[in-house]
C-alpha cells in the first residue's frame, strides 16, 4: 500500500450525542460517564469549553458553572455501533477501513489505486468529507504515507482549525511535517506529557530525539510505544474491516409461481443452507428477506398484469424476535407473511437472503445438535489411543469431596465423548496447573540475606505471600498437616506451595497459570 | 455497501470493465484471539515466566463448549490443569477428554487421531519447555484443522524472543499475567506475536479474579 489516508472524528462520543439530539447544537454540551450529579463529564463541546466546563469535572460542577448545560450517556455499544456506521459508510469510499481499535472515532483508509478513479487524492479526500458531513458528522481527511503520521497530522490540523482535508506530497514532506506537530495534540496521557514539557519536550521532533532506552525506562511502556509509532519502528499491517458478507441464494423458476406452498418449500430449503453457513461462522439470523420477481408478461387477471407491469419485484423483510439459527421459526415467519401475498402475476425468481448478527451461546449450542460433529467417530478415535497407549491415556476429570487438593479430583477413563454443556456464563478466573507428584523444595535457610529464592534465582526472590491456608485432617491414620501459601517471586511467577509439618518441608504443588 | 459502490464508480468510468465481486479473505474469519480466528490452522499460545497461557486456553474451551464443540486437551502425566478451577471458570469437565501422555511423540500421535476423526473444535496441546514437535506432525495435524474447520493450539513455555514451534503456525500469541495495584488485582494479557493471514499487533487485557485464597 503506497497511499493511505487517515479520518479523524474528534471527540467521537460527543459527535453522536449531538446526532441523537440535534437540537443541541451551539447549546453547551457534555458527554458524562453516569446521569448522575457526580456522573463524570468525559467530553465536553467548544461552547461547554468557553463556560470553563471542562472533562474531568463532575457534571453537578459543570451545571453550577453553567446553567444550561446539556448532558446525555454514550455507552461503550454506542460508540461502536457508531463505528460500524462510520466504516460502512467509508466503504463506500475505499475497499479497505480500518477502525483504531484503541481509539473511536480515527479511521485509516488504503488511498492505493484511486486516482484513475478521482482524477486526484485531493478530490477523493473531500468526497470522503461530504460523505462525512453528509452522514452528520464533523471530521479532519488527512492523506499521506505512514499510519501514526497521518494521525497526528490530522489531530493537529483539528487543534489548529486549519482546513478540514489535506493531501501531503511525498514521504519527507509527511516526515518533516510530523517533527512539527505538537505532543499536546496526541491524546498522550497528561502525566506524560507534564514530564516531557520539563524536559522542554514539545513537538514530536524533540519527542523523536530522546533516546529510545531513556524514553521506556523514564516514561514508561505507553510513552515508549508511542514512540516507536512515531519513529516508524511500529508500523503493523493494515488490519481493515471486514466487508458485510452477502448470505443469500437465488432460484430462477422455469416456469412462474402463484401459490405459497412451492415458494415455502423453495425458501426452506434456502434457509437450511443459509443457517448453516451462519452458523459456521458464528452468527445467527437477525433477518430475512425474501425478494419476489414477478413475471412481466403471463397469464393472469388485466390488473395483477397491470400492477406487475410496475411492480415487477416485491422485497418482504421478517424478523425474529431474536436472533435465531432455527430454520423452523423463521420459515413460520416468512410463511405468515407470504400467505398475506397476491401472487397472481407469477413468481419468476426467488430470492432468500438473511442478515447475520453474532450469535449468543444458547443460539449456537442449539445449532450444535444439527453440527457436523459426529461424536461416534470421535468414540472411535478414542478407542484408537486406548488400543494404542493404554486405557488410563484417555480421561476425564471428574470432581470429588476431598480436603486435599488431589483429593479434590479423579482421572476417570473416557470411552465416549459426550456433547458440552457449559456453565451460564464464563468466569474469568485464573487457572493452576497441578503438578502430579508435588515437588520438593530446598529447606530454607534460617538466614536469607536475598531473600528466599523459591525456585532458584533465575526466578528471584520471593516479594509476595499469601497464606497459610492450613489443610489438616487424617488424624486417625498418617496425620496431614499443610500450610498452603501463594508465593509470587520477582519475576512476577505466582508458586502454589505448601509447608508440610509433619515431613517439615516445603513442596511446589503447582503454579498459577 | 462499500464494495458495489466501488464497483459502480470503477464501471461508470470504464465501461466494459468487468468488476470482481469476490469477498476479501479478512471477510472470513474474526479478528483477535477467539476460537473463530483459529479455526482451520495451527497456533502457539506461550509465556515465559508470569504466564497466563492455561487461563487463557480455557477461555477457548468454554467458547469452543458453548458452540456445541467437542473439545480434547492433550497434557503430560506429570502435570495437568487443576479439574475444580476449571469447573469454576464454567467449563464443563465431562465433556472435555482429556489425554495424558507422558512423551510427547505420543501425544502428537493422539492429537492425529483425534484431528482426523473430525469430531472434534478445538484440540489443545500441552508442551514442556524441552518438547520438540517434528514438521512431520504438524504438517499431518494442519492438514486436519483445514479440513475439519478444527482449532490445534498448542500451549508452550517460551518467551516471545523465542521462535514457535514450527513454521506452519499460523498464529503465534503470547499470554503474560500481569498483577496490578487497586481492586483489580490480576490481568491477563494476550498479545498476536505472529498472524499469518491478518498480521500481528492484536492485544487485549482483561482483568481475571485469582483461585480461591489467591487475592
Amino acid at each position: 500500500m503506497d497511499r493511505l489516508a487517515c479520518v479523524d472524528l474528534a471527540a467521537f462520543p460527543l459527535q453522536l450525542l449531538l446526532k441523537r439530539h440535534p437540537e443541541w447544537r451551539g447549546a453547551p454540551v457534555v458527554v458524562v460517564e453516569h446521569d448522575r450529579p457526580h456522573g463524570e463529564i468525559l467530553w465536553a463541546d467548544e461552547t461547554a469549553r468557553g463556560v470553563h466546563v471542562r472533562p474531568g469535572m463532575r457534571y453537578a460542577q459543570g451545571l453550577s458553572l453553567c446553567r444550561t448545560l446539556r448532558a446525555g450517556v454514550v455507552s461503550r455499544a454506542e460508540v461502536e455501533g457508531g463505528v460500524q456506521q462510520v466504516v460502512r459508510l467509508l466503504q463506500a469510499h475505499s475497499p479497505e477501513v480500518e477502525p483504531n481499535r484503541e481509539e473511536p472515532g480515527v479511521f485509516w483508509l488504503n488511498a492505493s489505486g484511486l486516482v484513475p478513479l478521482y482524477g486526484s487524492l485531493e478530490v477523493w479526500a473531500r468526497e470522503v468529507h461530504r460523505a462525512l458531513e453528509e452522514g452528520g458528522y464533523s471530521a479532519c481527511v488527512v492523506v499521506g504515507f505512514t499510519r501514526h503520521a497521518t494521525y497526528a497530522l490530522a489531530r493537529a490540523w483539528q487543534e489548529l482549525l486549519l482546513d478540514s482535508v489535506a493531501v501531503l506530497e511525498d514521504p519527507g514532506h509527511e516526515a518533516a511535517l510530523l517533527r512539527r506537530v505538537p505532543i499536546a495534540c496526541l491524546g498522550i496521557p497528561p502525566d506524560i506529557q507534564v514530564t516531557l514539557s520539563r524536559l522542554d519536550v514539545r513537538t514530536v521532533g524533540e519527542f523523536l530525539e530522546l533516546p529510545a532506552r531513556m524514553v521506556r525506562r523514564r516514561l514508561g511502556d505507553v510513552a515508549y510505544r508511542q514512540y516507536r509509532r512515531f519513529a516508524g519502528s511500529l508500523e503493523t499491517p493494515f488490519d481493515p474491516a471486514p466487508h458485510p458478507v452477502p448470505f443469500f441464494e437465488t432460484t430462477d423458476l422455469d416456469e412462474p409461481v402463484d401459490r405459497v406452498e412451492p415458494l415455502l418449500y423453495l425458501v426452506e430449503r434456502h434457509l437450511e443452507v443459509l443457517v448453516r453457513r451462519l452458523a459456521a461462522r458464528d452468527l445467527a439470523v437477525a433477518a430475512l428477506l425474501i425478494e419476489l420477481t414477478y413475471a412481466r408478461q403471463g397469464e393472469g387477471t388485466a390488473e395483477a398484469l397491470h400492477r406487475a407491469a410496475f411492480e415487477t419485484r416485491r422485497v418482504e423483510r421478517v424478523r425474529p424476535g431474536a436472533p435465531t439459527l432455527d430454520p423452523g421459526r423463521l420459515l413460520e415467519l416468512a410463511r405468515l407473511r407470504l400467505e398475506g401475498l397476491r401472487l397472481e402475476a407469477g413468481v419468476v425468481r426467488l430470492r432468500v437472503s438473511v442478515r447475520g448478527v453474532k450469535a449468543g451461546r444458547e443460539q449456537l449450542q442449539l445449532f450444535a445438535h444439527r453440527r457436523r460433529r459426529d461424536l461416534a467417530a470421535a468414540g472411535r478415535a478414542l478407542a484408537r489411543i486406548r488400543a494404542e497407549f493404554g486405557d488410563d491415556a484417555v480421561v476425564t476429570a471428574r470432581l470429588r469431596d476431598g480436603y486435599l487438593p488431589e483429593a479434590e479430583f479423579a482421572w476417570v477413563t473416557a470411552d465416549r465423548v459426550v456433547l458440552p454443556r457449559p456453565g451460564g456464563s464464563h468466569v474469568k478466573q485464573m487457572v493452576r496447573r497441578i503438578f502430579s507428584i508435588p515437588e520438593r523444595l530446598a529447606p530454607r535457610s534460617r538466614r536469607e540475606p536475598d531473600g528466599w529464592l523459591l525456585r532458584g534465582a533465575g526466578h528471584g526472590h520471593v516479594v509476595d505471600s499469601m497464606g497459610p491456608f492450613i489443610v489438616s485432617g487424617a488424624w486417625w491414620d498418617t496425620s496431614v498437616h499443610r500450610e498452603y501459601h501463594f508465593a509470587e517471586t520477582r519475576d512476577g511467577s505466582v508458586f502454589w506451595v505448601y509447608y508440610d509439618r509433619p515431613v517439615r518441608r516445603w513442596f511446589l504443588q503447582g503454579v498459577v497459570e | 455497501m462499500g464494495e458495489p459502490a466501488i464497483a459502480e464508480k470503477i464501471q461508470r468510468r470504464f465501461p466494459g470493465v468487468s468488476v470482481s465481486r469476490g469477498i476479501p479473505l479478512s471477510v472470513s474469519r474474526p479478528a483477535g484471539w477467539c476460537l473463530g480466528a483459529l479455526r482451520g490452522c495451527l497456533s502457539e499460545l506461550s509465556g515465559d515466566r508470569s504466564r497466563a497461557t492455561l487461563t487463557l486456553a480455557f477461555e477457548l474451551v468454554f467458547e469452543a463448549q458453548a458452540g456445541g464443540e467437542p473439545v480434547a486437551f492433550l497434557s503430560s502425566t506429570a502435570s495437568a490443569f487443576f479439574p475444580p478451577d476449571v469447573a469454576a471458570t464454567g467449563v464443563d469437565l465431562e465433556a472435555l477428554v482429556v489425554v495424558r501422555l507422558a512423551d510427547v511423540l505420543k501425544r502428537l500421535r493422539a492429537a492425529v487421531h483425534l484431528a482426523r476423526s473430525g469430531a472434534f473444535g478445538l484440540l489443545i496441546i500441552d508442551l514442556d519447555a524441552r518438547d520438540r514437535v517434528p514438521a512431520a506432525a504438524l504438517t499431518a495435524l494442519v492438514g486436519h484443522a483445514q479440513q475439519h474447520d478444527l482449532a490445534v493450539v498448542f500451549l508452550t513455555e517460551k518467551g516471545r524472543g523465542h521462535p514457535s514451534v514450527g513454521s506452519l503456525i499460523a498464529v503465534r500469541a503470547e499470554a503474560v499475567r500481569k498483577k496490578v495495584s487497586g481492586k483489580v488485582r490480576h490481568v491477563c494479557q494476550v498479545e498476536i506475536l505472529k498472524d499469518k493471514r491478518r498480521g500481528p499487533g492484536f492485544l487485549r487485557r482483561e482483568a481475571y479474579r485469582g483461585p480461591a485464597g489467591l487475592c
